[in-house]
């Protein structure tokens, strides 16, 4: 679903990627899993504009890799090219997000909650589940390991956006309220965006509240796309900021040129 | 490894075991029923060749540990190899489900334990260093933990009061990785250097088993010994395998072959036809060599080849 309207000189895939790099500053340590275009565009983005200290191991292996283009795994050597290190993945990658070294890392899941916990493991239950999805590889240890947590999807629907995770494979502000904190998690989800929307998270219950519309959706819209109760915010819903144009001609010029980013929109 | 002895003198004297078998010996090192542990991660440097070679040797009943997988654990999954996958995560990654591991799931015929990256990462790191238990922070607040709550215990530390998660050893009886060159008393170079998680299986295995791109003579890991990823007492087995990761990555030396993930995959759509195009396409050829022939030969290696950064 593509909401974005043709005459608005952008798309909804470079919307996402723009809004998530604007997110990210010098301070950002970043690193990728799999299948991860929209974050990894995102992280060069913001280091070939406004973030230029801006750290990101690709795979979580290549650090300051400046591919010319990217590859059809974020979770391969076809995105190392230019890194200045690589890893070690037990003994650098482990320990440095152990150790909040890197502080950012983007999760998307085939379920997320209001929370923003988020499943990728089974559909159905455990043991005799209807579809059996990858698992959830770092997400249990990432969630909390990492402080600036961000969710993306590229298919806002209540089958995606539910009441109840079928499994948690990742924790986001766990059961909301204080519960990261009494587990002695660091930070916690900052922003979930989406294809329709920009959510952040109620500073007190930690449930995820609408913050901008995409371009032609409405705030019924996304009530109907989302699976939970979408908090509302006290002003009137903001339209999302709209990519510049520079950032625009660097996303399809120097970041992705071959549009791999849009192998996530099915 | 029973029998004669079977060794070398170095050019200093000493006796060293020789480490070196053809793949059909190593594959026959591992029994029915044994836990094997598999390297590399995703699509990246999985021990193919040997993998191939088991399921062509009709293994049953394994248990395999595989922090990220894909394609080794679908080929097990579709031969009925594997009745118990220990992993973080098994897909094709952008290319999809792993059509056979996830078939198999379903239908209840292989059990998955999921645990996530770090806490398998834990539980090896407890078995290799013979302690009780390796404590993180890793999985705390998910439904991960309750799917083993004896291996991977919510425990407090009574001094400080933090909540962390005591992951017990998950010993493996055998790990099979791929690296790029050995010599033949099983010191193994992984070259430029180690990125994946293989040496937290190694580490934590009885017996350790690596395919290799390439033998190399001895005097080269002499000349150069801080090149050296796994000593040679720790390797119980070497075998020369050139494109042994075929059809997964060996950085730097080739990248994983989109194609026949691409193709395996719309094969593996119409389940009918998959075992047909299986046993000829993967498992039929005699040796690697003639898989890789079966799957594009000099075509294939042009493709993922990769430059040398």
């Amino acid at each position: 679903m593509s909401p974005v309207p043709a005459t608005a000189g952008y798309t909804t895939d470079e919307l996402m990627i723009v809004t998530l790099a604007r997110q990210f500053d010098n301070f950002t340590r970043a690193f990728n899993g799999a299948v991860s275009f929209i974050p990894v565009c995102a992280y060069l983005l913001a280091r070939k504009t406004h973030a230029p200290d801006l750290v990101w191991a690709a795979s979580s292996i290549a650090i300051d890799a400046d591919p010319a283009r990217l590859g059809e795994s974020t979770l391969s050597d076809s995105i190392w090219e230019g890194a200045a290190m690589l890893s070690n993945s037990p003994f650098d990658f482990w320990v440095f997000a152990q150790g909040r070294r890197y502080n950012t890392f983007a999760f998307r899941g085939a379920q997320i909650d209001r929370f923003g916990n988020v499943n990728n493991t089974v559909i159905g239950s455990y043991d005799q589940p209807k579809v059996r999805l990858p698992g959830g590889g770092g997400m249990a240890d990432l969630g909390c390991m990492v402080p600036d947590i961000y969710l993306w999807s590229t298919t806002h629907n209540p089958k995606i956006f539910v009441e109840k995770l079928d499994f948690r494979s990742g924790i986001g502000w766990g059961d909301g309220g204080n519960h990261r904190e009494a587990l002695g998690l660091p930070g916690g989800p900052r922003l979930c965006v989406t294809n329709l929307c920009v959510m952040d998270f109620h500073p007190q219950s930690k449930a995820m509240r609408l913050k901008s519309l995409h371009p032609e959706v409405s705030v019924a819209t996304v009530r109907e796309s989302t699976g939970f109760e979408v908090l509302l915010p006290e002003c009137e819903v903001p339209l999302t900021d709209p990519p510049g144009e520079e950032e625009l001609r660097i996303l399809r010029e120097e970041v992705d040129p071959t549009s791999m980013r849009l192998r996530e929109f099915k | 490894m029973s029998g004669l002895w079977r060794g070398w003198i170095t050019p200093r004297g000493r006796r060293v075991l020789e480490k070196k078998l053809n793949i059909e010996a190593a594959a026959a090192l591992v029994p029915d029923g044994s836990t094997i542990a598999l390297g590399g991660l995703s699509m990246n440097s999985s021990p193919m060749a040997l993998v191939r070679e088991l399921i062509r040797q009709e293994k049953r009943d394994l248990t395999v540990v595989a922090i990220v997988n894909g394609l080794a654990v679908d080929w097990l999954a579709a031969a009925g190899c594997v009745r118990r996958v220990l992993t973080g995560l098994v897909s094709f990654e952008g290319m999809g489900l792993a059509p056979n591991f996830r078939h198999a799931v379903e239908s209840g015929m292989l059990a998955v334990e999921e645990y996530s990256e770090y806490l398998l990462i834990a539980r090896l790191r407890a078995a290799a260093t013979n302690l009780p238990f390796m404590p993180t922070k890793a999985g705390l607040g998910t439904d991960v933990l309750a799917l083993h709550p004896d291996t991977t215990r919510l425990e407090t530390d009574p001094v400080t009061g933090e909540a962390y998660v005591a992951c017990t050893p998950l010993p493996v009886d055998i790990a099979i990785v791929h690296a790029h060159a050995a010599d033949g008393f099983g010191n193994v170079r992984v070259d430029p250097k180690l990125v994946w998680m293989d040496n937290e299986i190694v580490n934590a295995a009885g017996t350790t088993i690596v395919t290799v791109e390439k033998i190399i003579p001895h005097r080269e890991f002499v000349a150069e010994p801080h090149r050296t990823t796994y000593p040679r007492f720790i390797v119980d087995a070497v075998v020369e395998v050139p494109w042994g990761a075929y059809p997964t990555s060996c950085f730097p030396r080739y990248t994983h072959d989109k194609e026949f993930f691409a193709a395996y995959s719309t094969a593996a759509r119409a389940p009918a036809q998959f075992q047909q195009y299986f046993s000829e396409q993967v498992l039929g050829p005699e040796t690697h060599a003639a898989f890789l022939q079966a799957n594009g030969g000099v075509g294939t290696v042009m493709r993922i080849r990769r430059r040398t950064t």
